[in-house]
């Protein structure tokens, strides 16, 4: 989880240039570091750094707005392609 | 008292915080008079798509008539509605699963602002249109939403030929500057209207600048050219 939020957290700083600490938990959205704008891009980088494939119905609040979901996401696409193959 | 005083100037600056002051106290004084500081923004209709292929599943887009029953939906007033359709207004809604997700409503030639006195012109018609009153119902506000709406308006739009789409967005809302920062739209003037009840005052950044208007019968009107997306590609 730590290498995955890592990049997730470089990500947010960098596309929102919020200096500071990213609690996997904390709400992005309500904290106001993301909005839903940049929430698509966030989705659009992790698609792309982890090689998943999200489904429209996936792009909520409720998976994007914590980093810890989103890792939890990840990781349920990750199994999924995985249990495929 | 005085953090109350200070917040405008943290959000917009000390010009644009000063004009939100003034614009307060005059409203405070009679809803007859209010300061209106505007900024016209410009964007390149993209051809290329917005949201990537899988994101866009199960959306659909298309035009919403006079009668339709998502009409009822939107929260503008009817008269307000039907005005608009009365102007030549188009309005594209974005469904997904056909649940309206949201709308977005385009002015070609001119758009008449509703606030003030004053029509905004489009130099070229045949490659533009005027955009206004961008809704996405609150559920979908934050997903793709909003992007999920310039994604079908880009195609309709480039579908028709139109190469840049114009706004009008308020100063103040700050959710819409951002939103128009993140779909890279240019500002391509600015412009203060000053109102006392029927006297409206308009100092602007483009021709003709200044004017006076002391009733309904006198519209200022101004001129949008693309031309701010050329200077700084």
């Amino acid at each position: 989880m730590n290498n995955e939020l890592q990049l997730l957290s470089d990500y947010v700083r960098k596309e929102t240039s919020h200096s500071g600490e990213i609690d996997a938990d904390e709400d992005l959205l309500a904290s106001g570091i993301l909005d839903s704008f940049n929430i698509v891009s966030l989705a659009l980088f992790a698609q792309e750094q982890f090689g998943v494939e999200f489904e429209a119905e996936e792009l909520v609040r409720e998976n994007l707005a914590k980093l810890s979901n989103l890792v939890a996401l990840i990781r349920r696409k990750r199994a999924e392609g995985a249990s495929r193959s | 008292m005085l953090r109350k005083i200070a917040g405008p100037f943290r959000e917009f600056g000390f010009f644009a915080g000063t004009l939100y002051i003034v614009d307060r106290l005059l409203r405070g004084v009679s809803p007859g008079l209010g300061l209106f500081v505007y900024e016209f923004m410009v964007q390149p209709i993209s051809d290329k798509p917005l949201l990537p292929a899988n994101f866009a599943r199960g959306l659909a887009f298309r035009e919403i008539r006079r009668g339709d029953p998502e009409i009822a939906l939107m929260p503008a007033r009817p008269e307000i509605k039907e005005s608009r359709f009365d102007q030549g207004a188009v309005c594209l809604g974005a469904f997904k699963n056909d649940t309206p997700i949201g709308y977005i409503w385009f002015c070609f030639n001119t758009y008449e602002e509703d606030e003030v006195r004053c029509t905004y012109q489009l130099v070229n018609p045949a490659e533009s249109v005027f955009d206004f009153d961008l809704f996405v119902f609150p559920e979908h506000r934050m997903g793709i939403g909003f992007m999920a709406v310039w994604h079908g308006a880009n195609r309709f739009l480039r579908d028709r030929g139109v190469l840049y789409s114009f706004s009008r967005l308020t100063r103040f809302n700050l959710a819409s500057r951002r939103a128009h920062d993140h779909l890279g739209w240019k500002r391509l003037a600015s412009a203060i209207f000053l109102k006392i009840w029927n006297v409206e005052l308009m100092l602007a950044t483009i021709f003709p600048f200044i004017s006076l208007s002391f009733g309904p019968s006198r519209r200022v009107r101004l001129l949008f050219r693309p031309d701010v997306l050329q200077s700084t590609e």
